[in-house]
C-alpha cells in the first residue's frame, strides 16, 4: 500500500527529471510520452493502493510511512512523511487519473508548439506537486506541495511567456496564491506553539483555546480560499486562461483548484473547533457560486464561460465541506474533475479546430462540423447543469440538501444559493451550447475550420475526452445518498459527515426536485433566449456593466493595492533613492577626497618637521600623566 | 650609599636627551643626527641605570643592554643608509631628503 504511494509520488518526478536532463537529446514526442507514460504510471501506483487499502478493515486502512526525518529543531521534529489513507487516495486516483489523460491530450494539442520540451517537464512537475499535497503526511509536507502547485501553476500560466498577458497572468495568480500560502505557514506556527508538532494525529486531537482555533481555521481558510480561487481572492483564475486549455483542464478544473477543499476535508478536526470559520467557509462557497455564475452570463470567452463555472461549482464544495458533509464535497470533486475537464477538452478541440478563436460570438453551429465534440460537450454540460442521470446530480445535489438540514437560517440561505446556483449553472451553460453547436455554421466557422485528417482532432486528444465523457455521464451512479453511499462510507474513517448536516431522505427527494427544476428552468430560459430568441435578453445596463467588469474585484484590488504601491514606489524613486541612495556614494567619495587633499600638508618629507611632532607629542602624554597625577 | 643621590643621574640624563633632541631638530647632516640619537638612547639607558641602582633592582640593568644592542643595530641601518646615499652621490643633508613630501 505505501509502495503504490511512493511510486505514485514519484512516477511524475522521475518523469521531470528525465526530460529536464535529456534535454534536445531527445524529440518532442518522446518527452511527451514519457510524461505520459510517468503519470499513468503514477495512476498505477494509486490503484495498487487502492486495491490493497480495499481488502483492509476500514479501521486499519491510514498508514504513514516516514522515508527519514527531514527536520529536527530541539523536540521539533518533522519527517518526510506519506499519509495513505482513503481520503489521500481518492485524491491521487483523481489526480494522477484524469492528469494522465489530460497530458494524453496535451500531446495532441500542443503539437507543433516551440517548446514542447518544457511543456511536458512542467506538467508532469504540476502532477508531482499536487500528488504531494495530497499525499503529503504532515502539515508541512502539505505546505510543501501547496508551495509546489502554487510554482508549478505559474510556470504553466506563463508557459507562452512570448505573450505579455500570459506573463501578467502568471504574475497575478502566484502573488494570490501567495497570499494563502502566507495565512497557511501563519496558521501552522500558531498549531507548533500550541502543540510543538505539525504532525496530523497530534494537531487534529490537540485541544486549542477557542481563540487559537479561530485563528488557525482562519488561516487554513485563507490557504484554501486562494487556492480555490474564492471570493475575494478569486480574480487570478478567469486570467490564468492564458495558459495553454490541457493546463486550463488540469489546473483550474480538474487538480489544483480543488485543493482547498480537500484542505478543509483534510484538516476538519481543526474547522470543526472553530464552528463559526467553517460556516464562513460555507458562506464563502455559497457566495462565489452566486458571483461566478452570475459573471458567467456575460463572458464572451468560451474558456472563461467555464473558468467563472469552475469558481461556482467550487463554491458547492465550499460549501459542502463547510457545511460539514466532507464526503459530499469531495464526491463533488471527482465528478466535478471529470466533466470539467471534459468541458475544457472539448473547448480546446474547438480551439483547435477554429484557428485558436475563442470568442463565442463568432463560433455558431459548430455541431454540423464536429458531432463527437458536439455530444461529448453535451455529457459535460448536462453533468453541470446536474440533470439526472449524469453525475453532477448525484454529487451537487446531496450538498444542497445538507444545507437544508443544518436548517438554522443561515442553512436556508445556503439552500436558497445553492438551488438559484443550479439555476445560473443550467442559463449560462447552455448558453454556451445554444450559441455554439446548434444551427447552421457561421461564415467565420466555416472559413477557419480545419479538421485533423478527416477527424476533428488527434486521436490522442479524442481518446481522453472520450473517456471522460463515459465518466462524466456514469461515475455519479457510484453514490446515490438516499440509498447507497459507499463514497461516503469509504471516506467515513477520515472525514466523518458531522450529523447535523445528515440530510433525510425526504429532504434529499426535495431538494433533488427543486434543484433539476432549477436547472432545467435555467435550460428553458437559455433556450428561449438564445436558440428561439422570443425572449430578449433584459436591457438592465447597471447590471450587465456590474457582470461585465466581473464586480469590480479587479478594479479595486487596483485601487487599493496596486496603485497605492505603484504611488509609493514612484515616491521613493523620486525623494529617496535619488536624493539619498544614489547621491551617497559620490558624496562620501568627494568628502574623502577633500579630507586627504587637507591631510597630506601634514605630510612635508622633512624629517625635523617628523622629529617636532613626536617630541611634542611625547611631551604632551608626560604632561599629561604628570597633570593628571 | 656613595655618590651623589638619584636626582643628579636623572637631571644629567635629562640634559643629555635634550641636547640629543635639539641635534636631532637643528642639524642637518646625516651623521650628526645620527650622533644625537645615539646620545637621545645613551641618555635613557643612564635614567635606567640610575633608577636600577636606586631601587636595587637589576632589571633596569639588563634593560640598559637590551637598549645598547638595539641601539647598535639602528647604527647599523643609519650607517648603511648614509654609506649607500654617499654611493649614490647624493646629498646628506636631511633637508634635501625630501622627496616623501605629500
Amino acid at each position: 500500500m505505501t509502495g503504490g504511494s511512493w511510486l505514485c509520488l514519484l512516477a511524475p518526478l522521475g518523469g521531470t527529471i528525465v526530460i529536464t536532463l535529456l534535454g534536445t537529446r531527445i524529440s518532442r514526442v518522446v518527452a511527451a510520452w514519457i510524461a505520459t507514460m510517468s503519470v499513468f504510471v503514477g495512476f498505477g501506483g494509486a490503484v495498487w493502493a487502492f486495491v490493497v487499502m480495499q481488502s483492509r478493515q476500514p479501521d486499519s486502512r491510514s498508514e504513514i510511512t516516514t522515508a527519514w526525518t527531514w527536520l529536527q529543531s530541539g523536540s521539533f521534529k518533522v519527517g518526510l512523511e506519506l499519509l495513505v489513507d482513503p481520503l489521500s487516495v481518492v485524491m491521487m486516483l483523481i489526480v494522477s487519473g484524469v492528469g494522465g489523460l489530460i497530458v494524453l491530450y496535451s500531446i495532441g494539442y500542443m503539437e507543433g508548439d516551440d517548446e514542447e520540451r518544457r511543456y511536458f517537464a512542467y506538467i508532469s512537475f504540476f502532477v508531482f506537486s499536487m500528488l504531494l499535497l495530497v499525499e503529503g503526511g504532515n502539515l508541512l509536507m502539505l505546505l510543501i506541495g501547496w508551495g509546489l502547485v502554487g510554482l508549478s501553476s505559474y510556470l504553466l500560466i506563463g508557459f507562452w511567456h512570448d505573450r505579455p498577458s500570459a506573463v501578467q497572468a502568471a504574475k497575478k495568480a502566484f502573488v494570490m496564491n501567495a497570499f494563502g500560502d502566507a495565512t497557511m505557514a501563519l496558521a501552522f506556527f500558531i498549531l507548533i506553539a500550541h502543540t510543538n508538532s505539525l504532525s496530523f494525529a497530534t494537531d487534529f486531537n490537540a485541544h486549542l483555546s477557542s481563540t487559537a482555533a479561530n485563528f488557525v481555521a482562519l488561516g487554513l481558510l485563507g490557504g484554501a480560499v486562494a487556492k480555490s480561487a474564492q471570493i475575494p481572492l478569486q480574480t487570478w483564475l478567469p486570467d490564468a486562461m492564458e495558459g495553454p486549455t490541457p493546463v486550463s483542464a488540469l489546473i483550474h478544473a480538474a487538480t489544483m483548484v480543488t485543493a482547498g477543499v480537500y484542505l478543509i476535508a483534510r484538516t476538519h478536526p481543526l474547522f470543526e473547533q472553530a464552528r463559526t470559520i467553517e460556516l464562513l467557509a460555507a458562506g464563502t462557497g455559497a457566495l462565489t457560486l452566486l458571483v461566478a455564475g452570475l459573471i458567467a452570463l456575460v463572458q464572451t470567452d468560451i474558456k472563461k464561460v467555464i473558468a467563472y463555472s469552475t469558481m461556482s461549482q467550487i463554491g458547492y464544495m465550499f460549501l459542502g465541506a463547510g457545511v460539514g458533509a466532507y464526503s459530499s464535497g469531495m464526491f463533488h470533486l471527482m465528478t466535478h474533475a471529470f466533466f470539467k475537464a471534459l468541458l475544457f477538452m472539448t473547448a480546446g478541440l474547438i480551439i483547435h479546430a477554429v484557428s485558436d478563436e475563442q470568442d463565442i460570438r463568432k463560433l455558431r453551429g459548430l455541431g454540423k462540423l464536429m458531432p463527437f465534440t458536439k455530444w461529448c460537450f453535451l455529457a459535460g454540460a448536462l453533468a453541470l447543469v446536474g440533470i439526472p442521470p449524469f453525475s453532477g446530480f448525484f454529487s451537487k445535489d446531496p450538498i444542497i440538501s445538507s444545507a437544508a438540514a443544518l436548517g438554522t437560517w443561515y442553512g436556508w440561505i445556503f439552500f436558497v444559493c445553492g438551488v438559484a446556483g443550479a439555476l445560473l449553472t443550467g442559463l449560462y451553460t447552455f448558453r454556451l451550447w445554444f450559441l455554439v453547436f446548434p444551427g447552421e455554421p457561421s461564415p467565420f466557422v466555416r472559413e477557419h475550420y480545419h479538421d485533423h485528417n478527416g477527424r476533428e482532432g488527434a486521436w490522442t486528444m479524442l481518446v481522453p475526452v472520450g473517456i471522460l465523457a463515459v465518466l462524466a455521464t456514469f461515475a455519479g451512479w457510484l453514490q446515490w445518498t438516499p440509498h447507497w453511499d459507499p463514497f461516503t462510507k469509504w471516506l467515513a474513517p477520515v472525514a466523518p459527515t458531522l450529523p447535523a448536516a445528515i440530510p433525510t431522505n425526504t429532504q434529499e427527494y426535495y431538494t433533488s426536485a427543486v434543484a433539476v427544476i432549477a436547472g432545467l428552468t435555467g435550460i428553458g430560459i437559455a433556450w428561449a433566449v438564445y436558440s428561439r430568441r422570443s425572449l430578449a435578453i433584459p436591457a438592465a445596463p447597471f447590471w450587465r456593466k456590474l457582470f461585465e467588469n466581473k464586480f469590480y474585484f479587479d478594479w479595486l484590488y487596483d485601487r487599493i493595492f496596486y496603485e497605492p504601491a505603484v504611488a509609493t514606489a514612484n515616491f521613493l524613486r523620486r525623494d529617496f533613492e535619488d536624493p539619498v541612495i544614489l547621491q551617497t556614494g559620490p558624496d562620501l567619495g568627494e568628502a574623502t577626497l577633500e579630507t586627504g587633499g587637507l591631510v597630506r600638508r601634514l605630510q612635508t618629507g622633512l624629517l625635523r618637521t617628523y622629529v617636532l611632532f613626536i617630541a611634542a607629542g611625547a611631551a604632551a602624554v608626560v604632561l599629561a600623566f604628570l597633570i593628571a597625577r | 650609599m656613595l655618590g651623589p643621590g638619584v636626582a643628579w643621574y636623572v637631571a644629567v640624563a635629562a640634559v643629555l636627551f635634550g641636547i640629543g633632541s635639539l641635534g636631532v631638530l637643528i642639524r642637518r647632516n646625516t651623521l650628526v643626527v645620527l650622533l644625537s640619537l645615539e646620545l637621545m638612547l645613551n641618555a635613557g639607558n643612564l635614567a635606567l641605570i640610575a633608577f636600577s641602582r636606586h631601587f636595587h633592582n637589576g632589571a633596569g640593568q639588563i634593560f640598559a643592554l637590551a637598549v645598547m644592542a638595539i641601539a647598535a643595530s639602528e647604527v647599523c641601518v643609519g650607517l648603511g643608509l648614509v654609506v649607500a646615499l654617499n654611493r649614490r652621490r647624493l646629498s646628506l643633508d636631511v633637508d634635501r631628503l625630501s622627496e616623501l613630501r605629500g
